[in-house]
């Protein structure tokens, strides 16, 4: 048998294929050239950064050339539809910004090794794949790659107590997850006379089977990403993962985890118990993910509730979609919301790295008091992404919130946007916090700032852009998320 | 008319300067001061452009803007004005100039930022104030809250922090839930345009019970504003710990923003539920008026007093906007109470603002409030206390200066709208006139007590600078106060006339 491929399969697959190599070739040349750097871990590795840099444009670019969205690839096993497109777009996107700041970040720390920078684009690799698998296999092959790069980022700094511990924890949960995951793909498999292609599951085939498989799937992808009640791992994993790579985590992971979940739920036809189990859960995660943000001092563990709670409002759009029996165009809510999340979220990340106390993480709120002073840069990004996350005007956090609680509003489940609201009220009082410990305070520890990484200062002045960006100019990726939607419902 | 979007060249001038401002170095703080004042003063003459060329005839909306902001999400550029908006967009004009120089040298800390967060906040003021899409008046109405938190947060008092939060927190949840009625009014008539949604209402409105429901969330974010007892816990908190400054354009402008927004948005929005809230928010408003009184009359510090008056004052105004109407079957509408209210409103500005800027002066000399800490200042500063007593007078309604044009007008339309209320608020004016008096007794008057007094120097130059205007003001309007109602009237009884 030859293996031989359309032109449209070719396309489809660049992107990630793009991804993989530009890990490989940065493997290779930290192996080649690596022992022969002057500083070591302490140096900034720029060509690392640039080839990472470059294959995410790349990546980017090829992105464009997907054609012929409807056309079954590689026997179903990928789409180039849009949706798919549009979170590939963010995840790039993300790892573009992650990996121009890690050098700089990592040489501040002391540990700039090339396999974090190949892991970036690996894991990058396996998370577009995700977003544009069509059936189940190609799914979980996604998934279980992408959790391998997780898996050695989250340890990635073994002499942190708390890295090993994150990482243990994340790989047992992981794996438990995934094993929910295949059962829930066996049952759909099974539900529907044997079917892996996500186009074949709905309509016909034992609904039981088929609901119970949604479920199960549900639950293992909750896990991914963070839902209550499967979101313990969160905070204890981000507390022990290198601060830049917390944030590429929290973002790309969601992303891409959410539109698996979108696809399968979606396929699998509405079901009214999987559409109030969804709805219980969105309404669950809103609220104890801000509850539990409140008194945490420590900010890894601030964002990673925080993150908690901001999957709860993507969730609201899949609510509404399944309450309206799939007609898909809330979701382009949830698209538009993950598009300000990752520069709202990336940014808090990207900022928070450039400050180190000796070679850890400035994760304390008492880490970067009197910071406003200090570095009024900094301070002033870290300012902007927290009200930003909070969901005050002028940001893009506000504009994503807006879409979300208007079409929740619109389409009958005012509930749901006041819960959000009474989440967002909530997630003002620990938003605020660090405001307050910068520039309320004066110093209390000494933290240094990563001057010479110019890589993270990019990275940062580019988000902060996005931020107001799409607070104030919201219109252009609005119309492109609504672009990417009814292709979907076209189920 | 004139060609020029003068509406938003006013909103963003201030903006612009603090743009340009973050790129000074901030060692220049004296290019930092000049900067931001010649700023302000730009507004300030855009905005006498605009009152140049506004008629006062005219009673719709005027210099209007309307575009598409975000097609897709709905949101439309939609700036207006008209006779109730013309007043407040030039007290904000006219009075961010004179905090700036009101601050010159008591502020040292920070410069470069503090002049950026005054510049932020009156352009999030004065977009509020023209703003008519409710998106976009929320979107002004948001922004207005980082730059005063930082301003009590960072250049307050010793309980600044609490301050801050207070505020902060009390004003997002009113105005999230304002946020969720929004939502509710655009999903009922397509659209966040103000005017288009008036029209839409009028011949489709929503139903009467929902209609409860959403005044409550916009009259909750906007008693929270005012604020409308009991509501009011934050404000003398923020009050106290704020600069001069802040306080200054707290009381002078930012209050106004509570009751702007029930004349603009509250009341035309959902008319029924605000006839069948009246007597409710009434009530409150006259509770208000005389605890406010009281609670300021047992104060030791003064600017304790006088932020306990403000919500004295401000209840006032919130009555005048609600007793549009007369009780009864044969319901009647008035519309002395509103015009009161919003010149109120302006006048509450001035007193209280020059109240705020003379209070900052002496402890800026003293480093004290405490009325205690005073008495005698009469013979020490002459010139100052004047000024003092000037304020005073207007801020207890003293024919021929300003406080009394709005406070009779107010009145007169309480006692025909409900001759009960009309009494109580009267109860209040005597009130006033008591506390602010006694201060003035034992805070000028009487022997010079402490020997840390005896060597104050009066007001300079610079202080004379900005308090002269306010007086001009308070004179002019309490002397020929008819041009400036003939500014608010004509919208006023066109705006009444439209509501029911």
């Amino acid at each position: 048998m030859t293996l031989e491929f359309t032109e449209a399969e070719i396309r489809a697959i660049l992107p990630s294929a793009i991804l993989f190599l530009t890990g490989l070739v940065q493997l290779l040349t930290d192996a080649c050239l690596g022992a022969r750097d002057p500083e070591g871990d302490r140096g900034q590795k720029s060509h690392l950064v640039l080839t990472g840099a470059a294959g995410s444009v790349l990546a980017f670019i090829a992105l464009g050339a997907l054609t012929d969205p409807s056309a079954p690839l590689f026997s179903g096993a990928l789409t180039g539809d849009l949706l798919g497109r549009f979170a590939a777009g963010i995840i790039i996107v993300t790892t573009l910004l992650t990996g121009l700041g890690a050098g700089g970040y990592l040489g501040a720390i002391g540990r700039n090794r090339g396999e974090f920078h190949a892991l970036l684009s690996f894991g990058a690799g396996a998370m577009v794949l995700l977003a544009q698998s069509a059936n189940l296999v190609a799914m979980f092959v996604a998934v279980e790659t992408l959790s391998l790069a997780l898996y050695v980022l989250a340890g990635y700094v073994r002499d942190w107590r708390e890295s090993s511990e994150g990482a243990f924890k994340y790989f047992v949960m992981g794996a438990f997850s995934s094993g929910f995951l295949l059962l829930g793909m066996a049952f759909l498999y099974g539900g529907s006379g044997g079917g892996i292609d996500l186009a074949a599951l709905g309509g016909h085939g034992d609904e039981p089977l088929i609901a119970v498989g949604a479920v199960l799937v549900l639950i293992g992808l909750g896990f991914k990403v963070g839902a209550v009640p499967f979101h313990s791992w969160v905070p204890d994993v981000y507390q022990g993962t290198p601060m830049l790579a917390a944030g590429w985590m929290a973002v790309a992971v969601k992303v891409c985890c959410f539109v698996a979940l979108i696809r399968i739920i979606l396929a699998t036809g509405v079901n009214t118990v999987v559409a109030s189990l969804v709805e219980a859960l969105a309404v669950v995660t809103i609220l104890l993910g801000n509850l539990a943000a409140l008194n945490q001092t420590n900010l890894k563990r601030m964002l990673a509730y925080s993150g908690i709670a901001h999957t709860g409002y993507l969730m609201v759009p899949l609510v509404l979609v399944l309450a309206s029996h799939g007609d898909g165009a809330a979701l382009s809510g949830s698209l538009f919301y993950l598009a300000t999340y990752l520069v709202t979220t990336l940014a808090a990340f990207t900022a928070l790295s450039t400050l180190q106390q000796g070679d850890r993480d400035c994760d304390t709120i008492d880490s970067i008091r009197g910071l406003g002073r200090k570095h009024p840069v900094v301070a002033l990004v870290i300012t902007l992404s927290m009200v930003s996350l909070a969901g005050i005007p002028l940001t893009a956090g506000f504009m994503g919130k807006f879409t979300i609680f208007s079409d929740a509003v619109a389409g009958g489940k005012w509930h749901l946007a006041l819960i959000g609201v009474i989440g967002s009220m909530i997630s003002v009082y620990y938003y605020l916090r660090p405001i307050v410990a910068m520039y309320f305070h004066e110093a209390l520890e000494e933290t240094e700032k990563a001057e010479a990484a110019w890589g993270l200062h990019l990275a940062m002045l580019l988000l902060s852009v996005g931020i107001l960006y799409l607070g104030l100019f919201p219109e252009s990726i609005v119309s492109l998320s609504r672009g990417a939607v009814p292709l979907l419902a076209g189920h | 008319m004139i060609g020029l979007p003068i509406l938003t060249l006013i909103v963003f001038t201030p903006l612009l300067g603090a743009l340009l401002l973050a790129f000074v170095n901030r060692k220049n703080e004296s290019v930092m001061r000049q900067g931001a004042l010649v700023v302000s003063l730009v507004t300030l003459l855009l905005s006498l452009v605009m009152l140049v060329a506004f008629e006062p005839q005219n009673p719709g909306y005027q210099f209007e803007e309307n575009s598409s902001w975000s097609e897709t999400l709905g949101i439309r550029y939609h700036l207006g004005l008209d006779g109730i908006s013309v007043l407040l967009v030039l007290l904000t004009t006219f009075s961010m100039p004179l905090v700036l120089l009101s601050t010159w040298r008591a502020v040292t800390d920070r410069v470069k930022e503090y002049q950026i967060a005054l510049l932020v906040l009156q352009a999030g003021m004065l977009g509020a104030f023209v703003a008519l899409d409710l998106i976009l008046f929320y979107l002004f109405w948001e922004a207005m809250l980082i730059p005063m938190y930082f301003i009590v947060g960072i250049w307050g008092g010793k309980q600044r922090i609490k301050a801050a939060w207070t505020f902060f927190i009390y004003t997002m949840v009113g105005s999230l839930l304002m946020f969720v009625a929004i939502l509710y009014i655009r999903s009922h008539t397509g659209t966040f345009d103000l005017p288009e949604v008036l029209r839409q209402l009028r011949s489709d409105p929503i139903d009467e019970g929902i209609q409860r429901w959403l005044f409550a969330a916009f009259a909750l974010s906007f008693a929270i504003k005012v604020p409308i007892f009991p509501l009011h816990s934050w404000l003398p908190l923020a009050h106290v710990q704020a600069p001069t400054a802040g306080s200054v354009v707290l009381a002078g402008v930012l209050l106004k923003m509570g009751t702007y927004g029930f004349i603009r948005f509250g009341i035309p929005l959902f008319p029924g539920a605000a006839v069948w809230a009246t007597p409710f928010i009434c009530w409150l408003a006259v509770i208000g008026i005389i605890y406010g009184a009281l609670l300021a009359w047992r104060q030791s510090d003064i600017k304790k007093l006088v932020a306990y008056s403000s919500v004295s004052h401000l209840g006032y105004v919130v009555l005048g906007i609600f007793l549009f109407r007369t009780s009864g079957e044969s319901s009647q509408l008035i519309s002395e109470g509103m015009i009161g209210a919003i010149i109120q409103m302006v006048n509450h500005g001035l007193s209280t603002g020059m109240l705020f800027l003379l209070i900052g002066i002496i402890y800026e000399r003293r480093h004290t409030r405490e009325i205690d800490n005073f008495g005698g200042i009469a013979k020490v500063m002459p010139v100052y206390s004047t000024f003092f007593i000037i304020a005073t007078l207007s801020s207890i309604g003293l024919p021929g200066l300003n406080g009394f044009v709005g406070e009779f007008l107010i009145l007169k339309g309480s006692f025909t709208a409900n001759p009960l209320f009309g009494a109580l608020a009267a109860t209040g004016v005597i009130l006033g006139a008591v506390y602010m008096l006694m201060l003035c007794r034992r805070f000028l008057f009487g022997p010079v007590i402490h020997q840390e007094n005896a060597q104050l120097p009066d007001v300079s130059t610079r202080e004379v600078i900005y308090l002269v205007p306010l007086v001009v003001m308070m004179v002019w309007i309490g002397l020929f106060s008819k041009s400036f109602t003939d500014l608010i009237s004509p919208t006023v009884h066109h705006y009444l006339q439209n509501l029911l």
